[in-house]
């Protein structure tokens, strides 16, 4: 392509499309040889954010598959119950202690019931808890963190101290407490973990929102006039959806471990209903002759929390609209 | 004639705060006592050395940052007093380019969303708003289609035309550059700052030209102020500025910019400052150029000079200015005193 040496004023100038078509037009000021090559591929149809993003992340393989891995594991504990002739807390004593079999596909316990039908009664229980931590303690969290980020000054402090107060209290210690007094429904469990895990995404937010206001594009948006509203919702926050992308995914690992590991002490949920961690509880004292019993409970529980985390981090790549890196 | 933008006395004065109670133990004169007038379609250029209040004083008139004390004037309307509601529609007139053309961009947000954001929020409607965005990018030397694209895609003097392609977006009568080619390429500089000139004239603006480059300030500006230590030292027509300095700062300022002509460069002495630029939280006493300056007598330390005319609007902060075809070098061997001169 012929490089414009001088000012072409209103010159016309045939610039080659992504197509390979010809497009013509006119420009008035000076176009470095660098800024017409850039001016290629621009017939391209123009994409949201979102359709980006999305783009992005089915190019992701490790996000994908994540996505159906959690998809999968959901499917499985919800759908497959339907189609076992067991219930999760039917007792059939003498068929004690099976092991794997077509009939009963994970065994049976001391008291035979199903195992795979209370793993999978056990997994929607800790996959509920775990997700309502996560959305209840990121919308707070990021709230908290958010307003602290972009006032600064006193309201700043309180949140910061408040912050600090709570990851200075042991989680384990104060949910034992609570599931004592209080009793352990599901619900109350992820309200007292959501309370406890939404410090670090405050913290995180935080951060990322002191360095986002100080940069000139708030700037630019306040001397346009926009509201304090206006610049969180479109100039802070879409700056900060990556990073709450991994935070959200690591918390609904940390609290489904939080939680598993409550009910293994015997503090979550009561019997007869089940969680990923009573089944472990129930099974350790025949870990060495009947480890299966043990590991796929145990199973389950690392792979909801790796595939968590595979999908975080799919997320915050496909939320960088910087981000070009093909998986 | 009458300006169209007005400054009196404008302080902006940052606390300093110590210990567990973050009391106040001092302050920081970031700007201290500015006045200048802004008129119709002029260029008022601000140089000086970084950290000397420029960056400070332009958000200051936009109210980006809260003034102290003094008064910024828009035509008769008070902007340093205006409410909330005031301030939305003084914004429709006085606008503002950045310096970092990575900063100043939402990477979220595609070009023609960024631009028509000012139009927005000023309540034209989407249809119309988009219609504009497409005529700013072409006045910037853009593409409408550019508009689609995300501010990564771009280079630095592009990213520059966008936010001045923002800037426009009100229709504004004054905008602040702070600093719009700084971050540039020389060659990309000389297009950008073409665009500006064209613009200023298409729109008929007045222009706040903040640099550190005392070339690119002279090539963009009809008057100069020349600021140190959060004080104008020196106003003038750019001519008698750059032709006829009279603070012993401007002429030192002036001699360390390279001269085109080799022989004349040869002969180029470049007077070298003794010290640093004093720290604004804690400034010397009377004249604040006093620590460094050649010329410097026991009044300089006691009083502080008056930004005083000279002569034709030429306005000076020094007790003992320089005259017309007199040297800081005449008047410091006059004085019997020396001062470094760096070999060029």
């Amino acid at each position: 392509m012929d490089q414009p040496t001088d000012r072409p004023t209103g010159v016309e100038h045939g610039i080659a499309g992504s197509g390979g078509e010809v497009r013509s037009f006119a420009y008035s000021d000076v176009l470095t040889s660098d800024e017409a090559v850039a001016l290629e591929g621009l017939s391209e149809k123009p994409k949201s954010f979102g359709r980006l993003a999305w783009e992005r992340f089915l190019r992701h393989r490790l996000a994908l598959i994540g996505a159906i891995g959690l998809v999968l594991i959901a499917l499985l504990f919800i759908v497959a119950p339907w189609f076992s002739d067991y219930a999760f807390d039917e007792r059939n004593v003498r068929d004690r202690l099976l092991g794997p079999s077509w009939d009963h596909w994970f065994g049976t316990d001391e008291i035979g019931r199903d195992l795979f039908v209370r793993t999978a009664q056990g997994g929607r229980y800790s996959l509920r808890i775990g997700l309502t931590v996560a959305v209840l303690a990121t919308v707070f969290g990021a709230l908290m963190g958010a307003i602290a980020g972009y006032f600064g000054g006193w309201i700043d402090n309180v949140v910061s101290q408040l912050v600090n107060l709570i990851l200075v209290v042991p989680a384990l210690i104060v949910l034992s407490v609570w599931a004592l007094k209080f009793g352990s429904s599901a619900n109350q469990l992820s309200i007292v973990l959501a309370a406890l895990l939404w410090t670090r995404i405050a913290r995180v937010v935080r951060g990322v929102v002191f360095q986002i206001k100080e940069q000139e594009f708030v700037m630019a948006a306040r001397a346009a006039g926009a509201s304090h509203g206006r610049i969180i919702v479109r100039h802070v926050m879409p700056n900060f959806v990556g990073v709450i992308a991994v935070e959200i995914t690591l918390l609904l690992g940390t609290a489904i471990v939080l939680e598993s590991t409550l009910s293994f002490l015997g503090l979550g949920v009561k019997p007869p209903n089940a969680s990923l961690g009573t089944l472990v509880a129930d099974a350790k004292g025949s870990i060495d002759n009947d480890p299966i019993r043990v590991l796929t409970p145990g199973f389950f529980i690392v792979l909801i929390v790796l595939f968590v985390n595979f999908l975080g981090d799919g997320l915050r790549d496909a939320l960088d609209p910087k981000s070009k890196a093909e998986h | 004639m009458t300006a169209l933008l007005r400054v009196d006395n404008l302080v902006k004065e940052y606390p300093i705060r110590a210990g567990v109670f973050r009391r106040q133990i001092g302050t920081v004169q970031a700007v201290s006592d500015v006045s200048f007038e802004l008129g119709h379609q002029e260029t008022l250029g601000v140089v000086g050395e970084s950290g000397c209040g420029k960056t400070t004083l332009g958000r200051s008139l936009l109210r980006l940052i809260e003034p102290t004390s003094g008064t910024v004037m828009y035509e008769d309307q008070d902007v340093t007093a205006a409410s909330k509601k005031e301030m939305r529609s003084l914004r429709r007139n006085m606008q503002m380019v950045f310096q970092d053309p990575y900063a100043s961009l939402n990477p979220r947000l595609p070009i023609r969303d960024i631009v028509a954001e000012p139009m927005r929020i000023h309540g034209v409607s989407k249809k119309e708003a988009g219609e504009r965005v497409g005529d700013l990018l072409r006045r910037v030397g853009l593409l409408p289609e550019h508009g689609n694209r995300y501010p990564h895609e771009f280079s630095g003097g592009q990213r520059q035309r966008i936010g001045i392609a923002r800037s426009l977006a009100l229709r504004p009568k004054v905008i602040v550059l702070d600093e719009p080619v700084s971050a540039l390429d020389v060659s990309i500089q000389a297009q950008v700052l073409n665009l500006l000139d064209d613009i200023q004239h298409e729109f008929q603006l007045s222009f706040i030209f903040i640099a550190h480059d005392l070339a690119v300030v002279r090539h963009a500006s009809d008057r100069i102020a020349v600021m140190y230590l959060g004080r104008v030292a020196e106003l003038a027509d750019r001519d008698a500025l750059y032709e006829q300095p009279a603070h012993p700062y401007t002429h030192s300022l002036l001699s360390a910019v390279p001269i085109a002509d080799p022989r004349r460069e040869r002969a180029r002495k470049r007077i070298l400052l003794q010290g640093d630029v004093p720290s604004p939280a804690n400034p010397p006493s009377g004249c604040r150029f006093h620590t460094r300056c050649p010329l410097a007598q026991d009044r300089c330390v006691a009083e502080t000079p008056e930004l005083r005319d000279v002569g034709s609007g030429h306005q000076v902060a020094c007790h003992f200015p320089i005259a017309p075809g007199e040297t800081l070098l005449d008047r410091v061997g006059a004085m019997g005193r020396t001062v470094e001169i760096a070999s060029t």
